[in-house]
């Protein structure tokens, strides 16, 4: 909105708002999630109308089935930036639909990050069968980063199967969230060093516990995500 | 004399059969109106039938002076009225297997089996006195005199109706944009 | 209000759509001859007969006001949509323009991305509808680092980087989301509700 303008507008607010960290989030929070949906134009007007009309249907349907056309609009406006043809986006929506509509029907009633997670999961290869022992839910218990990761591993050049059933053992046993993502960063440094994928990904499942040892969670809060190349 | 006149003619002088040639006339478009009305094909038969036979005791009441469409129609409207009250408690949404969409190659063009249903889904989410004032307009193409005569409602009211019909499916266009 | 006023064109699609024939089941016309012959034959009336006949669509507003609230139900009913295979019946929110403020439960995260020789970088993702002009990043005075701060809800959001305002690049650092269709991967990144990474 305002920073797209004014874009030294937003430069001199930050360098002004150096005194605190906080002060700089917020404004630039402020800046960044002001939308003003009411008056920003729809970008998905760009398209032509033939693909405009189809893809709101595919909303239409979606909010219909209840499934989250939120993630449907996203593909579609990530096409339109990325200024891919009109039938690829029509292509890339309908085929989000079908995963969603899929992960539903393998996943039962979970939450929309949870369907869109399993969509992506789908997508990168895994089989619906697969995901059946994520269909029991325990309280409190997110698969959200276990189905990223997994997502990752296949993506990475992980045979199917292996991470398939790596990431359901683990999950059998009860890893949490900070499991997932030792694993993960473990077997993309093996991976970037040289090493096979599956190779990779079975060397580290060894060594990898199921249940972890009790230890208080990361702090919360601020996140950072940084890593020197 | 029209087609129309002419075949009501020979029914009531004892050729039943004549009938059937207005029924094969007027039974798509009239089942048009019933399943975009009423939202699904067993009601809209219901309707239809209903129509017909209606049609065809009240015969000899019908004068050539009137276009025969619009003499049926005013029959079809009713029956369509009276099929929607008798149904009102039963949960009817006309929603097809969404194979379609499953199987849909990448070269579909737009118009496939999956617009019918969501053209439906949005009409049958009108309010059905909008829905009708905006089928007989748009879809049937009558005159909002012809619609009057039909109806028994006003010509005013029935411009409104189908102006308000028209807003709420921009309206529900607007939505889904901002999802 | 006049008949020539411009519609939306996407009623003027609906219209469009609404119009095609619809096809009638053979058998169902059948089924209105099959009646219609067990019918008495209707004879013409005489001159008098029509006169004093009663009319036969006298549908007072009144009642046809009534018959139209018995009517409001299907709309209603309609809105309730029966796909309950999962057992979860969805039923539409009702528009509500919001303005979009950090909520309390939005965790701030911070992306970092090394690329010395980028003259440009933008974040992008589902939290900014992908928009280039969004969220900019800021380089960092020294060595090459860009970075941006900003608030996410909980949950799995997908970004990529927008380099020089044509090169997409996924981020290292992060699990990759599998290609959307656009020849591309992107990065998710997993905000905890107060926990995890």
């Amino acid at each position: 909105m305002r920073s797209r303008r004014f874009p030294a507008t937003a430069l001199v607010v930050r360098r002004a708002a150096a005194l605190t960290l906080r002060a700089a989030t917020f404004v630039v929070c402020a800046a960044t999630t002001l939308r003003a949906q009411d008056t920003e134009p729809d970008r998905l007007a760009r398209l032509d109308q033939n693909s405009r009309i189809t893809i709101q249907i595919l909303l239409d349907s979606a909010e219909a089935a209840g499934l989250p056309a939120r993630a449907l609009r996203s593909i579609a406006l990530e096409g339109v930036s990325k200024k891919a043809d009109s039938r690829a986006i029509v292509s890339a929506v309908r085929q989000e639909f079908t995963l969603l509509r899929t992960a539903r029907a393998t996943l039962g009633p979970v939450d929309p990050e949870e369907l869109t997670a399993a969509a992506a999961l789908l997508r990168a290869g895994a089989k619906p069968a697969q995901l059946a022992s994520f269909r029991v839910r325990q309280k409190g218990r997110s698969d959200l980063q276990a189905f990223t990761i997994w997502a990752d591993l296949i993506t990475r050049g992980v045979p199917s199967e292996d991470a398939s059933s790596a990431i359901t053992k683990l999950w059998e046993d009860g890893a949490d969230d900070a499991t997932f993502v030792s694993l993960w960063n473990n077997v993309q440094s093996d991976i970037l060093r040289g090493l096979n994928p599956g190779t990779a990904l079975q060397n580290r499942i060894r060594e990898t516990p199921g249940r972890p040892p009790a230890t208080k969670g990361p702090p919360e809060g601020q996140q950072e995500n940084e890593r020197s190349e | 004399m029209s087609d129309d006149a002419a075949d009501v003619q020979r029914v009531l002088a004892g050729d039943v059969d004549a009938y059937a040639a207005l029924v094969d006339r007027y039974y798509d478009r009239c089942a048009r109106f019933a399943v975009r009305m009423l939202g699904n094909r067993d009601d809209a038969e219901d309707a239809l039938q209903a129509t017909f036979l209606r049609a065809y005791r009240a015969l000899n009441r019908y004068q050539e002076r009137d276009r025969f469409s619009a003499w049926l129609y005013r029959i079809l409207v009713n029956q369509c009225r009276s099929v929607a009250a008798r149904r009102a408690h039963r949960e009817r949404v006309f929603v097809r297997e969404e194979a379609v969409l499953l199987n849909t190659p990448d070269r579909t063009p737009v118009w496939s089996g999956e617009d019918e249903e969501f053209v439906q889904r949005v009409l049958t989410e009108l309010d059905p006195l909008l829905r009708e004032a905006f089928l007989l307009k748009h879809i049937e193409e009558l005159s909002y005199e012809e619609m009057s005569a039909l109806t028994g409602v006003g010509v005013s009211a029935l411009k409104m109706r189908v102006k308000r019909a028209c807003d709420r499916l921009r309206e529900r266009w607007e939505r889904i944009k901002h999802d | 209000m006049t008949d020539s006023d411009q519609l939306h064109p996407y009623v003027e699609w609906i219209i469009r759509e609404a119009r095609r024939p619809v096809v009638s089941d053979a058998e169902a016309r059948d089924r209105v001859m099959a009646a219609i012959h067990a019918e008495p034959v209707p004879r013409r009336i005489g001159v008098w007969q029509r006169i004093f006949a009663p009319r036969v669509f006298s549908l007072s507003p009144v009642t046809g006001a009534l018959l139209a609230a018995g009517l409001v139900g299907i709309g209603v009913i309609a809105g309730v949509f029966t796909s309950n295979r999962d057992g979860r019946a969805s039923v539409e929110q009702p528009p509500v323009a919001q303005v979009v403020r950090p909520a309390v439960s939005d965790t701030v995260v911070k992306f970092v991305i090394s690329l010395p020789r980028a003259q440009q970088v933008s974040l992008v993702g589902d939290f900014n509808d992908w928009d280039v002009a969004k969220t900019p990043m800021a380089r960092s005075a020294h060595g090459g680092l860009w970075t941006v701060t900003l608030p996410l809800s909980a949950g799995r959001h997908v970004y990529a980087f927008v380099v020089d305002g044509s090169s997409w690049i996924a981020d290292p650092s992060a699990p990759f989301a599998p290609d959307d269709g656009f020849g591309h991967a992107n990065s998710v990144k997993i905000v905890g509700r107060g926990s995890s990474l």
